[in-house]
């Protein structure tokens, strides 16, 4: 009994790891531009897809396509703002929401074209393998994922905070006008800001490829946990991913095992709806409220 | 069009093109007026089909009957989810009321296995009487709820609601200050469009006869609903008419004779709409000549 909770608590722990390594991103465009990106699925899908692609035609080990993934996405992203949505980034947020949906329905069903509905997965000599004590079980692939979540949102942080571009994302998203005064090339910040924020994404995404299944429509239900991760740890906090990732986590985890894995996902979207309205700055309180 | 002595499928057609002349329509009387982007209205389309479809099969209603009550059901779980989402801005808002149309799919999806009843059905979807009608009765059951829909906007245009949901666009909290009760305008607004979504969601349960929680919450509905109003113009009376009509007819052209690229066509057009004339293309017509009511 002890050990069930136990399991389901670190379970969820895994989970959420998981949850806050695909979040960040979505919250740092998020935070900086108030561009809700409905085509975050979408960038989790294409850098699982790369680490498909590497393993399947040359055996590249998933874990090694991580920096091509990164690349790849952060100049897709980088291209989508520069060219796409800086163009409506001055319009009420609405236009930049349903031209992001627009950016999901192009993409997911180009790939469908392209890739098939096939779900496919990736297997390797790991997959599976359990560390396996006390009667518990943690498995690697997600153990690692779970740490790569973590460096990445320090390292996002310390980008931030230490770097003169990283203060340069930062003065933008505090106040655009008096960053444009101050010297800042707002729409270049823009471009780069999806872009980092679409590298980290496609990151988690490739990372994600050893344990989850790939196909093309995969990723609207990524953008909607993505969703649920940032609101409950704080819209444009980015250590709030981690905190929403592993309430989530642990919650999913919880009710799966104890009640059913269909009602998970009710108290998923329970959770979200009675968190904006009670608390809309997250649990910690540091995300934005209006 | 009925009296043109028309095919089966035009009929279809044109019932398709009031529907959802209807149900941009009712998203436009919320967000259309006030700017606050509803992202979740199918949930009372969704309600409105399982309550006909229910109060049809468990309780033996006849249809007309189960169609008013859809709309009342989607009333009253209206009312007490607006108050609080109400207050909500931007983003806030258009999150929460997607997360509460996702959360009603679940339960419509899990409740049965859950609580060992029979009510929703869960995945396997209900099966209502079939009708017998034929496309004819259809069209003539949406015109009458369509044109309410197209009423109201009439009245919006023209009436003291209409400014207070104008007022609430252009600057919420000078209005408030004016003494508009912003609050009471908003849930009004919201209440009255998932009154005749919960409506259209009986119709449309009876007219295709069977239903699943991912048909009837399908968030393609809500997006649809979105961009036909954005299409034709947002805040418009005329938008939701051109924009539901010409996407409707682009459907029933482009969806057939290329279904494999549809939707990324759709996502094209999404694109170039906000890029080319964000303000729809009674927008911007009404910009360009002059024009106020239309």
């Amino acid at each position: 009994m002890e050990t069930v909770f136990i399991q389901a608590v670190i379970n969820g722990l895994l989970l959420g790891g998981v949850y806050a390594a695909y979040s960040a991103g979505f919250s740092l465009i998020f935070g900086v531009m108030g561009v809700v990106n409905l085509a975050h699925g979408e960038l989790i899908m294409l850098g699982a897809f790369t680490s498909y692609w590497m393993f399947d035609c040359f055996h590249v080990d998933p874990y090694l396509s991580l920096p091509f993934a990164t690349v790849l996405l952060f100049v897709f992203g980088y291209l989508i703002q520069k060219y796409v949505i800086n163009r409506v980034i001055d319009q009420p947020h609405i236009m930049s929401y349903i031209l992001t949906f627009g950016i999901h329905l192009i993409v997911a069903n180009l790939a469908l074209k392209m890739w098939s509905h096939d779900f496919r997965s990736i297997t390797t000599s790991y997959s599976g393998a359990n560390a396996a004590f006390w009667g518990l079980n943690i498995p690697y692939a997600r153990l690692i994922t779970f740490f790569l979540a973590g460096m990445v949102i320090a390292g996002l942080w310390f980008f931030l905070d230490r770097t003169e571009t990283g203060r340069a994302i930062r003065a933008t998203a505090m106040d655009k006008d008096v960053a444009r005064l101050m010297g800042v090339n707002v729409r270049e910040i823009y471009a780069v800001t999806f872009g980092i924020g679409a590298g980290i994404t496609g990151l988690a995404g490739a990372s994600i490829s050893p344990f989850v299944i790939i196909f093309p429509e995969m990723g609207l239900n990524y953008t909607i946990v993505a969703f649920c991760v940032v609101v409950l740890g704080g819209m444009g906090y980015m250590p709030g991913a981690l905190w929403g990732g592993a309430i989530l986590g642990v919650a999913q985890s919880l009710a799966a095992t104890y009640l059913s894995a269909g009602i998970s996902v009710a108290i998923t979207f329970l959770m979200l709806f009675v968190m904006l309205i009670v608390r809309p700055a997250g649990i910690v309180g540091k995300g934005m409220a209006t | 069009m009925p009296m043109l002595t028309p095919s089966e499928f035009t009929l279809r057609v044109a019932g398709g093109v009031l529907l959802w002349i209807g149900m941009a329509g009712c998203w436009n009387i919320m967000s259309g007026y006030t700017g606050y982007i509803d992202f979740g209205p199918v949930v009372y389309f969704g309600l409105g089909s399982y309550a006909t479809a229910i109060a049809m099969t468990k309780y033996g209603l006849p249809f007309v009957p189960s169609a008013l009550l859809s709309g009342v059901v989607a009333a009253l779980v209206a009312l007490p989810i607006g108050i609080p989402t109400l207050h909500l801005k931007g983003a806030y808002f258009a999150i929460a009321t997607f997360a509460f149309a996702e959360t009603m799919k679940q339960v419509c999806l899990e409740f049965d296995r859950t609580f060992g009843v029979s009510f929703f059905e869960g995945s396997h979807g209900i099966t209502l009487p079939i009708s017998g009608h034929d496309n004819t009765f259809f069209f003539y059951c949406l015109l009458p709820v369509t044109l309410a829909v197209l009423l109201v906007h009439y009245g919006i245009e023209r009436s003291k609601f209409g400014y207070g949901l104008k007022a609430i666009h252009e600057a919420e909290s000078a209005a408030e200050i004016a003494g508009v009760n912003t609050t009471g305008i908003k849930l009004r607004a919201y209440v009255t469009s998932a009154f005749f979504l919960g409506i259209f969601g009986g119709i449309e349960a009876y007219w295709i006869t069977y239903i699943t929680p991912d048909s009837a919450f399908n968030v393609h509905n809500t997006v649809q609903m979105v961009i036909m109003t954005l299409l034709g113009g947002m805040g418009t009376l005329l938008g939701p008419i051109v924009g539901a009509a010409l996407l409707t007819i682009i459907y029933e052209v482009l969806g057939t004779a290329f279904v494999e690229y549809y939707l990324v066509m759709v996502g094209v057009i999404i694109i170039a709409i906000i890029l080319v004339m964000p303000r729809g293309i009674v927008g911007t017509l009404k910009e360009r000549m002059g024009l106020r009511f239309i």
